[in-house]
């Protein structure tokens, strides 16, 4: 027997199996493994990459060579380009612009073997610092509305590159999935007065079941209405509507967590391809007061079919309740 | 320089690469698909399947045994139930209700075929015939609110690891899904604004302009859509502007049985059998339940067929923003598929 369950922020419909969800290891598991080469993120390739923007360097040691442990540079095969001004316009019913934006890269070791969860707390924080760098460097240009920060992990997930690293990309508009989450907080808010994210935290810290951890600032849970199995949010405890506003403290308990998460998802479903995706409010976000940013890590467990795209509704083979429990119990 | 195009209809940009464009042979398209087991939908297989809710049978033939061109039959997946109510509750926050939907298979062939292209003119025409059938069926339903018709080809698209035998699939669903309500309001909005229908619009715009142009008939036009989300993607639309699938005439029917058969026939020749998912939006099901809701639905919608292959991997960004990166321009596209060798 299954269940429809609508998501309390966007609308979206999804069905999830609550009385014979399916078990990880029915689910076709394929660890990721890597096959070396040549790469152009390790250590001693660093002329292969665009030159770097910033780096967590020993001192003494010069930008573009060894001697650094997190890395910055351009993607070399951006989606958008930097330069020239965003130029709108319309052809008959269609609208278009140029392509204007900031594609970077955030190499988060040296070592090609080494995932993001195999990483220690300390260097996924040194990682989370320069996300929050690079969004307050971007935020200043004035073409751009918004920063999506996001990793994918495994090529099914869409890495191109097995070197563990996380994507940056500042865009000219804010995207639609972006503007039906600040429109779905807002109404709820309207309604409420209150923030549906927080008030989605105080439910599932009041109804343990689809919790996996929590520390000081942050929870992670397997959220109430996921499209995807595994699906996992981390969310800040404090309100915030914008990633960039996180403190060094912030930072300190989000590498736990993540790390933790990361971990936990890695054992339970034997190294699963993934994405994960900060949602953030945009750039000049006055008025986006009611938003709550939060991250969401997605394993990429089943193929999505023509239902899924042509309807929006996802159908979930496991339920969060089932997949928490595993991610909760399981020994890290 | 790239590009940045928004969809008109629901206003979802797209990054279209337009220097470095990949041509078909830049994809690599891998056939994962194992050996198969003996098909469920195979013609002397019928009790292996749930017993059909519709066929077109041979006058002397029996349900559920052989001697038929269509077979419907439910899915075994039995995720949904059409027994009882929805029962929509509330848990704290967070609303619930029961899964009262119907899952149907269209078997396409009583023979093992595995691609549209592969089937005659005259077979493909009653598979359309079938489904509008199924449609009207369904919607006699009070519960159910939206029915979607799609087709999951190739593992990648979500297809079956037991058999690749031809089917399409159908589920009716007691709420409007998000992607289709967005795009019913989108072209409310568009309609309200400028009293035309922005799909007619979008069909003069392509017959005028021409390079998007896959294939067209005398009733029905294929295109690459201006803001393709996905690489070879094709929209195939009636030129006669019609919100409701169920109300295709007998010639669109027989044009668009020779626009699948042609679109597929191209995309595997092209792209050597991609995984690729066609989908149906048509107008939803209008119980009269909240009055005015769907006024001008008739005047404001337009049913088409989204055929997207799958020989991208959707990543992070992609879900995170709902925001895609093309690496083919459909202008490329199109004129790759006008130019595939034909059936």
């Amino acid at each position: 027997m299954s269940q429809l369950r609508r998501d309390p922020v966007t609308g979206r419909w999804i069905i999830v199996d609550i009385t014979d969800p399916k078990r990880p290891e029915e689910f076709e598991l394929k660890s990721q493994v890597k096959k070396g080469g040549v790469c152009p993120f390790c250590s001693g390739n660093e002329k292969m990459t665009p030159p770097e923007i910033e780096a967590v360097r020993e001192p003494n040691s010069q930008p573009n060579t060894p001697g650094w442990s997190v890395r910055v540079v351009s993607n070399k095969f951006p989606a958008l380009k930097i330069e020239g001004d965003l130029d709108k316009r319309g052809i008959g019913v269609y609208d278009m612009t140029n392509g204007v934006g900031a594609h970077e890269v955030i190499i988060e070791t040296t070592d090609h073997y080494r995932d993001m969860a195999d990483l220690t707390q300390n260097e996924i924080k040194n990682v989370i610092f320069k996300y929050r760098s690079r969004s307050l460097d971007l935020e200043k240009d004035k073409r751009f509305k918004y920063i999506l920060i996001f990793k994918n992990h495994g090529s099914s997930a869409g890495a191109s590159l097995e070197h563990t690293h996380t994507q940056l990309v500042a865009l000219p508009i804010v995207p639609k999935r972006v503007k039906e989450e600040l429109k779905g907080a807002s109404t709820y808010f309207g309604y409420r007065e209150r923030c549906v994210f927080c008030d989605m935290i105080a439910q599932e810290l009041e109804d343990k079941l689809r919790m996996i951890s929590e520390n000081k600032r942050f929870v992670a849970f397997c959220p109430f209405v996921p499209r995807f199995a595994f699906e996992t949010w981390i969310v800040p405890k404090r309100h915030s509507q914008n990633f960039k506003s996180i403190d060094d403290m912030d930072i300190d308990y989000l590498a736990q967590i993540l790390k933790d998460t990361l971990v936990r998802l890695k054992v339970v479903l034997k190294d699963p391809p993934y994405n994960f995706i900060i949602h953030t409010a945009p750039i000049r976000d006055g008025l986006n007061e009611e938003f709550h940013w939060h991250l969401e890590i997605m394993p990429k467990l089943t193929n999505v079919a023509g239902f899924e795209w042509g309807s929006g509704f996802y159908i979930n083979p496991t339920s969060p309740e089932f997949t928490a429990k595993y991610l909760r119990e399981v020994q890290v | 320089m790239p590009e940045l195009r928004k969809d008109p209809i629901i206003g979802r940009w797209v990054i279209i690469s337009v220097e470095r464009a990949k041509r078909p042979s830049d994809f690599k398209v891998s056939h994962p698909e194992d050996e198969e087991c003996p098909c469920p939908f195979c013609e002397g297989h019928e009790k292996d399947t749930l017993p059909e809710v519709f066929a077109i049978r041979k006058a002397d033939s029996k349900k559920d045994g052989r001697g038929w061109d269509i077979r419907v039959v439910p899915s075994i997946s039995q995720r949904f139930d059409l027994d009882g109510g929805l029962e929509r509750r509330g848990i704290g926050m967070y609303d619930v209700m029961n899964p009262i939907a119907a899952h149907d298979i269209i078997i396409e062939s009583p023979k093992h075929f595995t691609d549209i292209y592969q089937l005659s003119g005259e077979q493909i025409e009653l598979i359309i015939n079938t489904s509008v059938r199924r449609i009207v069926e369904l919607e006699k339903d009070p519960r159910l609110k939206y029915c979607l018709l799609f087709k999951n080809h190739g593992l990648r698209a979500g297809g079956s690891k037991v058999t690749r035998h031809v089917r399409s699939q159908i589920i009716a669903t007691p709420v409007t899904p998000t992607r289709v309500k967005e795009e019913l309001r989108g072209a409310r909005f568009y309609y309200q604004y400028k009293e035309r229908c922005i799909f007619c619009d979008i069909i003069r715009q392509e017959l005028d302009t021409g390079d998007r142009i896959v294939m067209e008939t005398d009733t029905i036009l294929a295109v690459a859509p201006f803001a393709s989300r996905f690489p070879f993607e094709i929209w195939i639309v009636p030129k006669k502007h019609c919100s409701d699938f169920i109300n295709i005439e007998m010639r669109e029917i027989k044009d668009l049985a020779t626009v699948l058969k042609t679109i597929t026939y191209k995309l595997y020749q092209l792209l050597d059998d991609p995984p690729y998912n066609y989908m149906l939006h048509t107008a939803p099901f209008r119980h009269a339940k909240r009055p005015g809701y769907w006024r001008s639905i008739t005047e404001d919608y337009h049913w088409h067929i989204e055929v997207t292959p799958r020989i991208t991997q959707v990543a992070g960004f992609e879900w995170g923003s709902g925001f895609y990166i093309n690496p083919t321009p459909p202008e490329d596209a199109a004129k790759y598929l006008r130019e595939a060798k034909a059936l």
